[in-house]
């Protein structure tokens, strides 16, 4: 655990200190988790209210924070069953709609006024959609992110080995759709 | 046909395309502040113990008002009483005789 975690994780355990020490957790952490659920949702709206959403549930569920894990992996986790939710909701809100949830996502990142990527960029956008949602999170976060695989390990709760196999046809695939893109 | 098959994931980069609104995360932090600490303080939470602290006193002091007052009636009464008692054992002309005798100051 790095020095800024433990302390903060510290400050959490005092009830003195604990509403101070979450305005810090706040500002490490906000940038991560931000991009970690905006590469998931596309849209900056959507992120932002999952966002304060994933602050508000680790604000009220700290009592049930026991340390077992590494403060960012707690709330990493949290961001992203946040994110599934969000998704599942949307998935369901768009059942009667002849339109995916995936194409829906897309619409809206070209509607989306705080895209600013050139046409290669919007083309991996388009492919990583056409990923499962776990493995969507697999390679964003191995792929941007950089993530090793024993915190994905921590995070998703899936074995090393599956995240690697996991992030390979990933890999794979989104290659296989440029291709094709480019037919 | 394909145009270019060299194109992948080396030629996109791992920078992000997007962008966020201009000093979104020092506002998303303070919003997050004021949440968690209007949450924490809310003037209820803040002020609950010293309402029933107050609460309490005025309590006592009301019981204390209410029994001070009750205890200096039944006094008074009693007083009055004795004094209606004896005079009604002492005649008239007793009376008369005493405030006669009585020197005047």
């Amino acid at each position: 655990m790095n020095p800024i975690e433990e302390e903060l994780q510290n400050e959490l355990n005092q009830p003195r200190k604990r509403a101070g020490a979450f305005t810090k957790v706040v500002r490490e952490y906000q940038e991560r988790l931000y991009w970690h659920i905006r590469k998931m949702v596309l849209s900056h709206e959507d992120a932002n209210d999952i966002l304060q959403n994933t602050f508000m549930k680790a604000w009220n569920g700290l009592d049930g924070f026991r340390g077992d894990s590494q403060l960012s992996t707690w709330l990493y986790r949290i961001a992203t069953n946040e994110t599934l939710t969000f998704l599942a909701n949307k998935r369901m809100r768009n059942i009667s709609s002849m339109d995916d949830i995936e194409d829906s996502l897309l619409q809206n990142l070209k509607a989306e006024s705080y895209f600013n990527g050139n046409e290669i960029q919007l083309k991996l956008q388009k492919a990583i959609l056409t990923l499962p949602e776990k493995q969507r999170l697999v390679f964003n976060m191995k792929y941007f992110d950089d993530i090793t695989y024993e915190q994905l390990e921590a995070v998703l709760g899936t074995s090393v080995g599956a995240l690697k196999a996991s992030y390979h046809h990933a890999v794979k695939k989104i290659e296989r759709y440029f291709e094709d893109e480019e037919d | 046909m394909k145009t270019n098959k060299n194109i992948s994931l080396k030629d996109v980069g791992k920078k992000l395309p997007f962008e966020v609104p201009e000093n979104y995360f020092e506002n998303f932090a303070l919003q997050m502040d004021e949440k968690i600490m209007g949450k924490r303080f809310s003037l209820r939470n803040y002020f609950k113990p010293w309402i029933y602290i107050a609460a309490s006193l005025v309590g006592i002091l009301l019981a204390g008002q209410i029994f001070y007052t009750v205890y200096q009636n039944n006094t008074r009464n009693k007083e009055d009483n004795y004094e209606a008692y004896v005079l009604s054992q002492v005649d008239e002309s007793s009376i008369v005789d005493y405030y006669v005798d009585k020197p005047a100051n």
